[in-house]
C-alpha cells in the first residue's frame, strides 16, 4: 500500500493485478451483452406516425422533416439546447457537439443522417458553428412547434407549474433541455418517431464520458456545485501562457 | 409501408416508459462498472519507456503532460504499415474532438504507436487531427501492454491479446476476409498487420511514480468508438454485413 493523493491505493504486483483484472473483465463482458440487449429492445419499440409537417430553417433556406434525411431512411436528432435570446448555444450541448461533431460521415454510411436542431435562429446558429468550427448540419425549429412536440422546449406559461421532461413531471427553470429523437423514413415517404432520450439517457452519446469512465479518478465531479460545472468552450481552455488547451495540447 | 408495428402516442409511451426503466438499470450498472474499475489495484511500472514525440524524446511521465492521469490510445500503427489501421482512425476521429476536455479534467489523452514519428505526423495532417501522438518504436512498451505481438509469437500460436490465447480474429486462420481487406488498406498483409492490436490503457503519476491501472481490448473499447452509441439508438441498429466503414477521407461522395 503507498499513499496518494486519491487515496491509500492497493499496490500489486502485474500477476495479482492481472487476477483482479480478469474478475473485471467477465464483469465487463456481462455489461457489454446487457448492452447490446437493450440497444435490441430500444429498435424493438413501437413507431408512431408524424402526421405535423415541420419545417425548419436550414444553412440553405427551408427544409422539411422529411429533406433532413438526405435519401437515408433514419435521422437522428441532437435536441441542442440554443433558446432564440441565448447569445450562445448550451456549455455542455457544446460537449456532446465536440464528441460527434466528426461522426457524421461514417453513421451516414450505415443509412443515417444526423442533424442538430435548436430554437434560436438560423443566423445565431449558423454564427456559433463557425465559432466551434462544426460541420453538421444544425437547423432552427424557431418557427414551428418541433421542440415542443419532443419535449425539449417549454413555454413560459408551462414552466409556471411542473413540465413533462425525460417521461416525468418536473419542475425547471429552464426553457431548453437537451435530448435526442430518432425519425424513420420508408420507402413511401411515411414518417415514424422511433426513439428519444433526455436527461442521462444521452450520457454515454458522450464518448468522453466512456472515456473518463476509465481513469482512476473517474468523472471526477462529485465536489462540484453541479456535474458539469467543470466545462468551458472548447476555445475558452486556457493554461498558463494564456493559450487555449488546443494550442498548448 | 413499414412492416414494424406502429401505434398510437399513448402505445409509444406506455413501452417507451417500460424501456425507461430498462435504460436507467443499464446506465446504473455503467456508473457501478466505472467504481470498480476505480478500485482495481495499480501496478508500479519500473522499467524506462522511452518515446520519440512532436517535442523529442519522452519519458512514460513525461506523456502525462503534468497532469496526473495518461490514457493511451494504443493505434494500430504497425512500423511497416503505410497508414493507420481503419478502425482505430474512426475512434480517433471521435476523440480528436474531445481531447481537449479531458485535458482540463486532469487526463492526458495521447496515441501510441510503434510506426516511427514521420510517419505518424504525416497521417496525422492527412487526418487533419491535433491529439498527441507518440512513437515506442525500439522500446518494448507495446509489447509490455500486449498490443504488439512478434512473428515468433504468431508462429508459435502463443498471442494472448485481451487477456486470452488466440481468442482473437486476428490469430484465427484462414486468415478472416475483413484482417485481409483491412491490412491491405495499411499496405501490408495480415500477419504484419496483425502484430499490433488496438487497446486503452489508464495510467497515473503520483510523487514522479507511474502506476499502471487499466488496460482494456477488443469489444472493450467498443463504448470508446463514439459513433456506435449513436448507431445503436436508430432502428436499423449496426445492421453489419462486414467492415464498412472507412477513412473519413475515403467515402465515396453520396
Amino acid at each position: 500500500m503507498v499513499k496518494t493523493g486519491l487515496d491509500t491505493h492497493k499496490i500489486v504486483s502485474q500477476d495479482e493485478w492481472f487476477e483482479a483484472r480478469k474478475h473485471l473483465l467477465a464483469q465487463e463482458k456481462e455489461f457489454t451483452r446487457l448492452r447490446d440487449r437493450l440497444s435490441q429492445q430500444r429498435r424493438e419499440l413501437p413507431w408512431v406516425k408524424v402526421r405535423e409537417n415541420y419545417v425548419f430553417a436550414g444553412p440553405r433556406g427551408k427544409e422539411t422533416l422529411a429533406d433532413l434525411f438526405e435519401g437515408r431512411s433514419q435521422l437522428v436528432v441532437y435536441h441542442f439546447m440554443f433558446a432564440p435570446d441565448w447569445e450562445e448555444g448550451c456549455r455542455s450541448c457544446s460537449f456532446w457537439a465536440d464528441g460527434f461533431n466528426a461522426i457524421g460521415v461514417h453513421v451516414n454510411h450505415r443509412d443515417v443522417t444526423m442533424v442538430a436542431i435548436s430554437r434560436a435562429p438560423i443566423e445565431k446558429l449558423e454564427a456559433f458553428k463557425r465559432r466551434m468550427g462544426w460541420n453538421f448540419k444544425w437547423l432552427s425549429s424557431g418557427n414551428n412547434d418541433f421542440n415542443y412536440d419532443y419535449q425539449v422546449s417549454f413555454t413560459p406559461e408551462a414552466l409556471e407549474n411542473e413540465v413533462g421532461y425525460n417521461y416525468a413531471k418536473q419542475k425547471t427553470d429552464t426553457s431548453d433541455l437537451p435530448g435526442v429523437s430518432v425519425f424513420y423514413q420508408d420507402s413511401e415517404g411515411n414518417i415514424f418517431h422511433t426513439y428519444s432520450a433526455y436527461s442521462r439517457g444521452i450520457d454515454i452519446l458522450n464518448p468522453a464520458y466512456n472515456y473518463l469512465d476509465l481513469v482512476p479518478k473517474g468523472r471526477d465531479e462529485a465536489e462540484l456545485e453541479w456535474p458539469m460545472a467543470w466545462l468551458r468552450y472548447h476555445d475558452q481552455y486556457e493554461d498558463k501562457s494564456g493559450k487555449t488547451r488546443r494550442e498548448a495540447l | 409501408m413499414t412492416k414494424h408495428m406502429t401505434g398510437t402516442r399513448e402505445e409509444w409511451l406506455a413501452a417507451r416508459l417500460e424501456l425507461l426503466e430498462a435504460e436507467k438499470e443499464v446506465t446504473r450498472r455503467s456508473d457501478e462498472l466505472a467504481r470498480r474499475r476505480q478500485e482495481l489495484p495499480w501496478v508500479r511500472v519500473d522499467k524506462e519507456y522511452r518515446f520519440e514525440t512532436d517535442e523529442g524524446s519522452a519519458s512514460l511521465a513525461d506523456l502525462f503532460r503534468r497532469r496526473s492521469q495518461l490514457l493511451v490510445y494504443h493505434f494500430m500503427f504497425g512500423p511497416d504499415y503505410t497508414a493507420g489501421c481503419p478502425s482505430c482512425s474512426t475512434i480517433a476521429d471521435g476523440f480528436n474532438g474531445f481531447v481537449v476536455y479531458l485535458a482540463n479534467h486532469d487526463v492526458t489523452l495521447s496515441a501510441v504507436s510503434r510506426a516511427p514519428l514521420t510517419k505518424l505526423q504525416a497521417y496525422k495532417r492527412r487526418m487533419g487531427w491535433t491529439f498527441p501522438w507518440v512513437s515506442s518504436l525500439g522500446s518494448n512498451f507495446n509489447f509490455d501492454f500486449n498490443v504488439s505481438f512478434t512473428e515468433e509469437q504468431q508462429r508459435e500460436g502463443v498471442v494472448e491479446y485481451n487477456y486470452e490465447r488466440g481468442g482473437h480474429a486476428m490469430d484465427a486462420t484462414p486468415v478472416p476476409e475483413p484482417v485481409a481487406q483491412f491490412a491491405a488498406t495499411c499496405g501490408t498483409d495480415a500477419p504484419t498487420y496483425s502484430r499490433d492490436r488496438p487497446g486503452m490503457s489508464a495510467f497515473l503519476l503520483e510523487d514522479g511514480v507511474v502506476y499502471h491501472a487499466y488496460s482494456t481490448y477488443a469489444r472493450g473499447l467498443d463504448g470508446l468508438w463514439g459513433m456506435y452509441q449513436w448507431i445503436d439508438r436508430a432502428p436499423k441498429g449496426r445492421n453489419e454485413k462486414g467492415i464498412w466503414w472507412r477513412r473519413h477521407d475515403e467515402y465515396d461522395n453520396r
